[in-house]
C-alpha cells in the first residue's frame, strides 16, 4: 500500500480526571475508509475533534499528505481540506440550501452575492452526489436524510480530501442509508480518504476498509476488515478480560407490579414501547445513544407529549390509575443526563436546591410559608444521609464538586419519596470514589422499595447494578434480558445485530 | 425531496393573516368615512410613517440575529439633540450638522454593539441600559427644552418630489438599499446564519461576533436617520422625541414577519406591510372619529396577536426526529 495519507501520531489529551487520548496513532489512506469503533467514552471523539480543529492535542502531531499540520480552529481544518459530517448536523433551518452551503464561501461579484455562479457551484456538488434539489428549499422543510444530503455536499465544495463521518446513519431511513453507503463509494474511487465513526457494526463490513478500535482512549486493535468477525470486534471494544469477569450484585427479590407502560408511542421518539416495573428492582434501560432512552425518561415523567398508548399506576393499596402528566412528578423523581443545565440550580445554595421539589411539605401549619426550621433540618438530615461534602448548608451548588452536586439532586428527589426513581446517566462525569457512592445510593433506593430505572452509556456500570435488562434501538423495546445477560448480548442486541445470527459469546 | 407543505387554515392565516388584517381594515376604515380611502389620505400615512420605518429597518438586522435593541428612540432624541445644539449654538449649516448626527448615531450604536459583544452582556439589559443613559445625556445636552429647528431647515419636513413627501422617499431609498444588504451581500447572509444559532453558526464559520457589532452600529445609524426626519416633521425638537419609537418599530418588524428567535424576515415587503397595519389602523380611528386614548389599547391588541402568532410558528418549526418516518 503506498503512504497514508493522512497520519495523527502518538496524539494525547487530558481532560480533569481522565485520560481522554493514552498516545493514539491513526492512519488513513486516500480512497479508503477506515472505521473508528469504539464505545461511548471510548475516544473516538476526542480524537476527530483533535483532527477537526476543536480541541487542541497536548501531545502528539498530524501529518497530512507528509506534510505537519496543526489546526487551532475547524475554519484552518477546513481550509486543508479536511470536513466534519456532524452527527448533529451543523446546519441553519431557516435558510435555503444554497445559502447552508454557501454561507463561508459565496462567490461575489462587486461585493454582491453572484447567485447564478453560486447555484452553479452547490448543483455540481449535488449533481456529484446524484442529487437535484430546488437550491431555494429551507432546510428545514427536507427530511433529516435530505439535510445530511447538503451537509455533504457542502464537503464537496471545497477541496475535501478527508472527510470525517460522525454516526451518520444515527437519523436515516433504510432507503437514506443505503444512499449514503453508495454515495460514501463515489467519494472513495475520487480518492477521498474517509473515516466513519460508528456503534453499529453491520455498516463497517459494508463502508470500510480497515477498522480501528478503541477502548478507554487508547488504540486496542487495528486491522483488515476482512479479517475480522464481529464477534472479534465486539471483544475488542469490551476488553476480553473484563467480558469473562463476573458482576458481583446482590439478589434482590422484585414486589409488586408499580407501573404498567402499555405500547406508549410518540411519532418520530417512541415506538410502541411496553413494559412494567415493579417496587424494589433496578432495571438497565440500555442502548446507544439516539435509541430513545432519554425520551421515554421524559415521556414517563410527562414532559413530552405522548401520542398513543397508556401509562398506568398501581399504587399500594389502592386503586390502578392512568397516570396522568400532572401527577408524574408526584410518584417519580428524575435525574437528567445534564445535572448542570437541566437539574440544578447552580447559583443556589444547598438547602434551596434540595428544598425545591419538596416545598409542600415543608409549609408552617398550612400556611403558604416555608418554614424555615423544618428545611433546614431536613436538608441536613439529607446531606448527612448521602454524605455530601459542604462547608454548610448554604453552600452554593455551583462551588460544589461534581459528586456532591449529583447527591443533591439524588437528595432533593428523596425527600419527596418517589415510587420511582429514572436515572439518567446519573454517574457521567464523576470520579471513580463518587461513582461508588452513587452506586451505593441506587441500591438503597431499591432495597427501600422503590423501581428505579437506570440509564447510563457505561456498560459496566448499568451491569453492576441491574436486575433487568431492556435493550432499546431506534425507540423500540427489542429485548429484555435477565440478570445473567452477557456483555455480549447487550452489546450486540443495542448495535443492531442478533446474537444468535452472528453467534458471537 | 422536499416535503411538500400541506395547505391548512391555520398555516395560511400564519402566512398571510396580517396581509388579510390589512385589507379587512382599510375596507372597514373606507366604508366608515368615505374620506379615508384617498390618494391625498395614502400619501400621508406613507409621510407619517417614514421615521419610524427607518427605525425599525435599522433594528431589523439585529432582530434578525435573534438579539433585540430598545435604546433606538433614545438614539435619535439624543443625536438628533446634539445636531439641533450644533445648528442653534454654534450656527452650523444643515449638511455638516446632519452628517455630525448620524456618525454619532453609529457611535451610540457601536457602544451598544461593544456592551453585547465584548462584554458579553444580555443585549436586551445592556439596551435598556443606554434607553435611559442616552435620554439622560440628551436632556442634559438639550436642558430638557423644546427646541425649534433653525428657519432655513424650517421647510425641510414638507418638501415634496412630484406628489411625494421627500421623507417618504428618504425612506423607500433606505429600504431598498436594506433589501439589497439583506438579500445579495454575504452580511445579509451572515445576520441570518447568526439569527438561526450562535453555536452552528460558529461551527460553520461565520464571524458572529463581527456581525452582531456591525447590525447595532447600524441600528444607531438609522435611529439618527429617523431622528432627524422626525424632527424635521416636527419643526423642533422635544424630551420627548423618539419616545417609544423602538416598541413601535420593534412591533412593526413582528407584524411584518420578522421573528424575535432570530433567523426569519424579510425587509421587503415585510417592513412595509408591518408599518401600513400600523398606521394605517391608527389614521383609520382617527378618520371614524375613535378617542385618541383608543390607539393604544388597540397597538397593544395587534402587538399581542403577532408575538403570537410568531410563537406558534416558532413551535411548528425546527422538530428533529430520532426514528426515521
Amino acid at each position: 500500500m503506498s503512504d497514508p495519507f493522512l497520519r495523527m501520531v502518538d496524539v494525547r489529551k487530558r481532560f480533569p480526571g481522565v485520560d481522554a487520548l493514552k498516545s493514539v496513532t491513526l492512519e488513513a489512506y486516500a480512497g479508503e475508509a477506515v472505521a473508528l469503533i469504539g464505545a461511548n467514552g471510548a475516544g473516538k471523539s476526542t480524537l476527530m475533534n483533535v483532527l477537526g480543529g476543536v480541541i487542541a492535542p497536548d501531545g502528539g502531531y498530524i501529518e497530512i499528505d507528509g506534510k505537519r499540520a496543526a489546526f487551532r480552529t475547524p475554519a484552518e481544518a477546513s481550509r486543508d481540506g479536511v470536513a466534519f459530517v456532524h452527527q448533529e448536523l451543523a446546519l441553519m433551518p431557516t435558510l435555503n440550501i444554497l445559502d447552508n452551503m454557501l454561507i463561508t464561501s459565496f462567490p461575489r461579484r462587486k461585493g454582491l452575492i453572484d447567485y447564478r455562479a453560486g447555484e452553479e457551484l452547490c448543483r455540481n456538488a449535488l449533481k456529484q452526489l446524484g442529487y437535484d434539489f430546488p437550491l431555494r428549499t429551507r432546510v428545514r422543510d427536507l427530511s433529516p436524510g435530505d439535510q445530511q444530503i447538503v451537509e455533504i455536499a457542502r464537503t464537496l465544495l471545497g477541496k475535501s480530501r478527508i472527510v470525517i463521518f460522525d454516526e451518520p446513519t444515527s437519523s436515516l431511513t433504510s432507503r437514506e442509508k443505503e444512499r449514503l453507503f453508495e454515495i460514501i463509494r463515489i467519494m472513495k474511487s475520487r480518492g477521498t480518504a474517509i473515516i466513519y465513526i460508528t456503534h453499529l457494526l453491520d455498516e463497517v463490513f459494508t463502508v470500510c476498509e480497515r477498522a480501528v478500535i478503541m477502548r478507554n482512549g487508547a488504540k486496542v486493535a487495528e486491522s483488515r476488515i476482512a479479517d475480522l468477525t464481529r464477534g472479534q470486534i465486539v471483544e475488542k471494544m469490551i476488553g476480553s478480560q473484563e467480558a469473562v469477569a463476573y458482576f458481583q450484585h446482590h439478589e434482590r427479590r422484585p414486589g409488586e407490579v408499580l407501573l404498567t407502560v402499555e405500547h406508549l408511542n410518540r411519532e418520530g421518539f417512541l415506538d410502541d414501547v411496553s413494559f412494567t416495573l415493579r417496587s424494589g428492582e433496578v432495571v438497565g434501560l440500555w442502548g446507544l445513544l439516539g435509541s430513545g432512552r432519554t425520551e421515554l425518561f421524559r415521556a414517563l415523567m410527562g414532559l413530552d407529549p405522548i401520542h398513543r398508548g397508556r401509562i398506568r399506576l398501581h399504587k399500594p393499596g389502592s386503586e390502578v390509575v392512568d397516570l396522568s402528566p400532572q401527577r408524574a412528578h408526584s410518584v417519580m423523581g428524575m435525574l437528567t443526563e445534564d445535572r448542570r443545565t437541566d437539574g440544578l440550580l447552580l447559583p443556589m445554595s444547598i438547602r434551596l436546591n434540595m428544598s425545591i421539589a419538596n416545598l409542600k411539605n415543608l409549609l408552617y401549619r398550612g400556611w403558604p410559608f416555608v418554614y424555615r426550621a423544618r428545611e433546614e433540618s431536613v436538608t441536613r438530615e439529607y446531606v448527612k444521609k448521602l454524605n455530601i461534602k459542604s462547608t454548610s448548608i448554604e453552600q452554593r451548588v455551583a462551588t460544589l464538586s461534581g459528586g456532591n452536586q449529583q447527591k443533591v439532586v439524588v437528595g432533593r428527589w428523596l425527600q419527596t419519596k418517589p415510587l420511582i426513581f429514572l436515572l439518567d446517566e446519573p454517574t457521567r462525569g464523576l470520579d471513580v470514589e463518587a461513582k461508588a457512592e452513587l452506586h451505593a445510593i441506587v441500591a438503597n433506593m431499591a432495597d427501600a422499595g422503590a423501581a428505579v430505572v437506570i440509564v447510563s452509556s457505561d456498560l459496566d456500570e448499568i451491569m453492576s447494578l441491574s436486575d433487568r435488562y431492556l435493550v432499546m434501538v431506534r425507540g423500540r423495546i427489542v429485548k429484555e434480558y435477565s440478570a445473567l445477560a452477557t456483555k455480549h448480548e447487550l452489546l450486540a442486541t443495542a448495535s443492531g445485530i442478533s446474537a444468535q445470527a452472528e453467534g458471537v459469546g | 425531496m422536499a416535503a411538500k407543505e400541506r395547505f391548512t387554515l391555520g398555516r395560511f392565516l400564519l402566512s398571510y393573516g396580517f396581509v388579510l388584517t390589512l385589507i379587512a381594515i382599510v375596507v372597514l376604515c373606507s366604508i366608515a368615512s368615505p374620506a379615508f380611502f384617498t390618494f391625498k389620505n395614502a400619501l400621508f400615512i406613507l409621510h407619517a410613517s417614514a421615521p419610524t420605518m427607518i427605525l425599525a429597518t435599522g433594528v431589523a438586522f439585529v432582530l434578525m440575529t435573534g438579539k433585540m435593541d430598545i435604546s433606538i428612540g433614545s438614539t435619535a432624541y439624543l443625536s438628533a439633540g446634539v445636531g439641533i445644539m450644533l445648528m442653534v449654538h454654534a450656527h452650523m449649516s444643515p449638511l455638516p450638522a446632519c452628517l455630525i448626527i448620524f456618525a454619532i448615531g453609529a457611535l451610540l450604536g457601536a457602544v451598544n454593539g461593544f456592551i453585547v459583544v465584548v462584554l458579553r452582556v444580555n443585549p436586551l439589559i445592556t439596551t435598556l441600559g443606554t434607553f435611559f443613559t442616552f435620554r439622560g445625556l440628551a436632556l442634559q445636552i438639550t436642558n430638557s427644552l423644546t427646541i425649534s429647528i433653525p428657519s432655513d431647515l424650517g421647510e425641510f419636513g414638507s418638501i415634496r418630489v412630484g406628489p411625494f413627501f421627500l421623507d417618504t422617499l428618504i425612506a423607500g431609498v433606505v429600504l431598498a438599499a436594506y433589501h439589497l444588504v439583506h438579500t445579495r451581500t454575504v452580511f445579509g447572509r451572515y445576520v441570518m446564519a447568526v439569527g438561526n444559532g450562535v453555536d452552528v453558526a460558529q461551527k460553520v464559520g461565520v464571524p458572529v461576533d463581527r456581525t452582531t457589532f456591525l447590525t447595532f452600529v447600524l441600528a444607531g445609524l438609522m435611529a439618527s436617520v429617523g431622528g432627524v426626519l422626525t424632527m424635521a416633521q416636527v419643526g423642533s425638537i422635544s424630551p420627548s422625541l423618539g419616545q417609544g419609537y423602538e416598541f413601535t418599530a420593534i412591533a412593526l418588524l413582528v407584524i411584518g414577519g420578522v421573528s424575535l428567535f432570530g433567523g426569519e424576515g424579510t425587509i421587503l415587503p415585510g417592513i412595509v406591510l408591518g408599518a401600513l397595519t400600523l398606521t394605517i389602523i391608527q389614521s383609520g380611528l382617527n378618520f371614524v372619529g375613535a378617542s385618541p386614548f383608543v390607539y393604544p389599547l388597540v397597538r397593544g391588541g395587534i402587538i399581542f396577536v403577532a408575538m403570537y402568532a410568531d410563537s406558534l410558528k416558532n413551535a411548528v418549526a425546527r422538530k428533529v426526529r430520532l426514528i426515521p418516518e
